[in-house]
């Protein structure tokens, strides 16, 4: 009954964090804006619905494309979880994401196999390179006790950069204008579900059943159990008897291989080469998404929907309208601090507290008075 | 009863804590200018609370505070402060590496020109201060170097600098030698001779009795009324602070200790303040037997528990589990022999708060075959094993899914005792097992240490809570400054005057008695 309660409790804090949120970015929107109702329609709306003349029309090809740009988000999403569950921020997952990329890439592009199997080894790859790069930052804490979230940090862009100087000086493709490898084989590439050009491919298929192992894993197995029981109390899980270092290097390394395989699905399915020239942002995202989350990954989707929501969202409202669409960081930011904020309504879930409380203490007096009654 | 009367005023307190536990009910408590008065109860029974929020740490969730006649809403310690309520904690609040007069004027220093601090003038002040309450400190000793009776006088002066007309002292002689709490007494009398309001917690009866005119007594978060201390029995305030006369006696057959189980020989261990807090510390913990380790806390009990559990190293010296070296171990191997710890700190070890009663009850165990299945988890297994944990140890919740955070603190105990007790265990370490928690579970606790004991467990049993470790135990040690100081191979005719005066450092036995707890 209470706990109940206090889950509609979470839910509705949730709700009313993104309202207040959104609330904000209207503030802002209103301020700036000349045609502010104009961008505030585009910017809920705009992202499944299309204004006709005749009125307003779902459009689904925007649902579509709102579901392709979940793809590498659900799996950096999926790897923040896992990561922040055992208390570890490690926030290299933007970094290998772009080095999953990279590798799945090449894997696409020099490696012959002309079987269906391709995009699977280089998926593959790509995920054993970020697992085994996450090893950096996870033996340096556990080993010498370097802050994981430092040293991930700075490894995003020692990887951007070797990435970068591998791509300009040993794998571009010369013959085109931009910077970019060549162009990756036909049979790497991830194939759309309905072929209709929005990017829609079977990576997001992978990417929901990964959602259902992550969360198996985490709560249905041995591991799992460790890795939360870890993030929640380090001291009771050691004295438990848990291998803490052992488990606090699978957590990331687990983070990397996600963190890989969304990054080269994303190219495989997206690009017909590589060219990214800087961080892709997939790793920030899943951040964000794990936070509002709570680091449930069956939470992931509905969490990486509503950020692919409000991204498209905003590119329209930018389209559409005088506001740029750097106002999703502002919404993002608003969000961040309404979902972080501890104390956020804690009085109103201090009054659910007590309400249960005192509940609790009449029936425990009421259950004391039939027992003397009954002994009588 | 004029109103003028009372300096303080809480009516129908009430406080209910983020985790559910309900630790003030409806409490009155007046207290009378110029008096000294006892605010009694256990462990648990919401004394602490009634202050902090005296002392404006914490906010009630229902009643009111009249200082001085002035309806106030202390929101922080330093309204708190401004409305010159004063605090001295159990656990010294002081910077150890500054000096006395630092301390003192810490937060509100002296300034030279309004930047540099004026350290001779923090000085003087401390110096006048320490004549006119008769609180003799010395003000350029570092506060590390000074002994524990002239660090509470600090913190009293710390108070009255500040400003303070009524003085909470939270369990002041807990810490103190006979002597120094004679001393603290002196100068508490001689401050209520200047005025001064002095509320003091205690669940010592004798000092109640030494130096309080009236005091008011709590139990489970209720008051149980005020009372003038000349017109009360020490026998009435017990049987008020626990609800019953008898002191709770544990049923338990002799016991037949045959061949040590847990052998420690010559432990040492120097602290980073320099303290040698285990002293050569030898005994033996025998099959069969519960062997107590009685003292007043912080001297050295901690210690030795932590490195019985590799949660510490020390310096020199073995300890072994059947013949096996126990020291600088995982915690995992540990358990392996049959080890198994009821810690203190509950909180901190014990338990994971927010995570399920069910995730609580496995942590030593959810590596075992019965739990898994392949690479998953057998989910039949683990809720069999939580609800007959559960059923077994009397958990009172709403189900194995309940965090274990929102229990109360029996419960939570029993959430750790149902754990730790139920893995098999050769030895058990329990560490101050009932501290803080309500009688029923307590007892429910204790019988099934006897329990297992009788069932051929070796344990060892730490605690402050004097009656406890002389009814449960069959033996017993004291230990004092970091060295055991006697050994007691039958509790059934030991006296707590006795013990107290081994407790306290002012007797020890001869090194061959104490020798005799070493069995092979």
């Amino acid at each position: 009954m209470s706990n109940r309660r206090l889950l509609v409790f979470n839910i509705l804090r949730g709700v009313a964090a993104i309202m207040l949120a959104l609330a904000v970015a209207a503030v802002f929107i209103f301020l700036t804006s000349k045609e502010p109702l104009t961008a505030m329609k585009y910017l809920l709306l705009g992202p499944l619905v299309s204004f006709k003349a005749t009125g307003l029309v779902f459009n689904s090809t925007g649902l579509f494309t709102i579901l392709a740009a979940m793809i590498p988000t659900i799996f950096t999403g999926l790897a923040v979880c896992v990561m922040f569950s055992a208390n570890q921020f490690n926030l290299a997952g933007e970094g290998v994401v772009m080095l999953g990329g990279f590798v799945g890439a090449l894997c696409g592009i020099y490696l012959k196999i002309n079987s269906p199997l391709h995009p699977v080894v280089c998926v593959l790859v790509a995920a054993a390179v970020g697992g085994v790069i996450m090893l950096i930052p996870a033996l340096l804490k556990v080993k010498l006790g370097a802050s994981e979230m430092v040293t991930s940090l700075m490894l995003n862009y020692i990887i951007m950069f070797v990435v970068l100087h591998f791509l300009n000086y040993n794998f571009a493709d010369r013959t085109k204008g931009s910077t970019q490898t060549y162009p990756i084989l036909d049979t790497a590439r991830i194939p759309e579900i309905i072929a209709n050009g929005t990017k829609l491919t079977w990576g997001f298929v992978i990417a929901i059943i990964f959602v259902v192992l992550v969360a198996l894993f985490m709560y249905r197995t041995k591991w799992g159990y460790a890795i939360r029981m870890i993030g929640i109390n380090q001291s009771f899980a050691k004295y438990s008897g848990m291998q803490v270092g052992a488990m606090i290097v699978l957590s990331q390394v687990i983070g990397g291989v996600l963190s890989g395989m969304g990054g080269s699905i994303e190219v495989l399915g997206r690009f017909n080469s590589f060219l990214w020239k800087e961080l892709p942002g997939y790793g920030w995202a899943g951040i964000t998404i794990a936070i509002l989350a709570k680091n449930n990954p069956i939470f992931v989707p509905f969490a990486a929907f509503f950020i692919a929501y409000l991204n498209k969202g905003c590119q329209q409202m930018a389209t559409y309208s005088d506001v740029p669409s750097e106002m999703i960081d502002i919404i993002q930011a608003a969000i961040f601090l309404f979902f972080a904020a501890e104390q956020f309504l804690a009085k109103y879930r201090q009054k659910i507290v007590v309400k249960n409380t005192q509940m609790d203490l009449a029936n425990q007096a009421k259950a004391a008075a039939n027992a003397e009654g009954g002994s009588h | 009863m004029e109103q003028e009367d009372f300096v303080v005023q809480m009516k129908g307190i009430s406080k209910v804590y983020p985790n559910g536990i309900a630790a003030n009910q409806h409490v009155d408590f007046f207290v009378r200018k110029g008096e000294i008065h006892a605010l009694m109860g256990e462990n648990g029974a919401g004394k602490s609370t009634l202050m902090k929020i005296l002392f404006g740490l914490e906010e009630p969730t229902d009643g009111e505070i009249i200082v001085n006649g002035e309806l106030v809403h202390l929101t922080s310690p330093s309204v708190a402060i401004s409305k010159g309520i004063g605090m001295v904690h159990q656990h010294f609040m002081l910077v150890p590496s500054l000096t006395v007069a630092e301390n003192i004027v810490l937060g509100m220093a002296p300034k030279k020109s309004g930047i540099i601090v004026d350290y001779k003038k923090a000085v003087e002040i401390t110096e006048e201060n320490a004549k006119r309450f008769n609180l003799l400190v010395d003000p350029n000793a570092k506060v590390m170097d000074i002994p524990v009776g002239m660090k509470q006088k600090v913190e009293i002066l710390k108070a009255l600098v500040r400003g303070a007309r009524i003085l909470i002292l939270d369990e002041p002689t807990a810490v103190l030698t006979t002597q120094e709490t004679g001393e603290l007494f002196k100068e508490l009398v001689s401050l209520k001779e200047q005025g001064f309001t002095i509320v003091f917690i205690s669940h010592k009866l004798n000092e109640i009795k030494q130096i309080t005119d009236r005091l008011t007594i709590m139990r489970n978060g209720k008051s149980m009324g005020v009372y003038e201390t000349a017109g009360i029995s020490e026998a009435e305030i017990s049987r008020l602070m626990v609800g019953r006369d008898v002191v709770l006696s544990v049923q338990k057959e002799k016991s037949q200790p045959e061949g040590s189980v847990l052998k420690v020989r010559d432990l040492e261990y120097t602290n980073k303040w320099n303290k040698k807090v285990l002293d050569g510390v030898s005994f033996s913990v025998r099959r069969g037997e519960i062997l107590g380790i009685a003292g007043v806390e912080g001297n050295g009990q901690r210690e030795l528990v932590e490195m019985l559990f590799s949660l510490n190293v020390p310096d020199a010296g073995t300890a072994t589990v059947n013949g096996e070296n126990i020291l600088q171990t995982e915690q995992r191997a540990i358990r392996e022999k049959g080890v198994s710890l009821v810690p203190e700190d509950r909180m901190v070890y014990g338990i994971a708060g927010p995570a399920t009663i069910e995730e609580n009850v496995i942590s030593d165990r959810y590596t075992k075959k019965q739990f898994n299945k392949g690479a998953l988890f057998n989910v039949k297994g683990i809720r069999s094993e939580s609800d007959h944990l559960i059923a077994d140890y009397r958990i009172l919740c709403k189900s194995r899914k309940q965090q274990v955070k929102m229990l109360s603190g029996g419960n939570i105990q029993k959430v750790v005792v149902a754990r730790e007790l139920s893995s098999k265990p050769k030895l058990i370490i329990a560490d101050q097992p009932t501290r803080g928690i309500d009688v029923g579970a307590t007892e429910f606790i204790r019988a099934k240490i006897v329990e297992l004991s009788r069932a051929g467990a070796a344990v060892l049993l730490v605690s402050a809570d004097l009656n406890e470790v002389i009814e449960l135990s069959d033996s017993l040690i004291v230990m004092y400054g970091g060295k055991i100081v006697a050994y007691f191979d039958d509790t059934s005719q030991l006296d707590d005057m006795v013990m107290g005066e081994y407790m306290l450092g002012l007797k020890h036995q001869t090194d061959e008695e104490i020798r005799r707890v070493c069995y092979e």
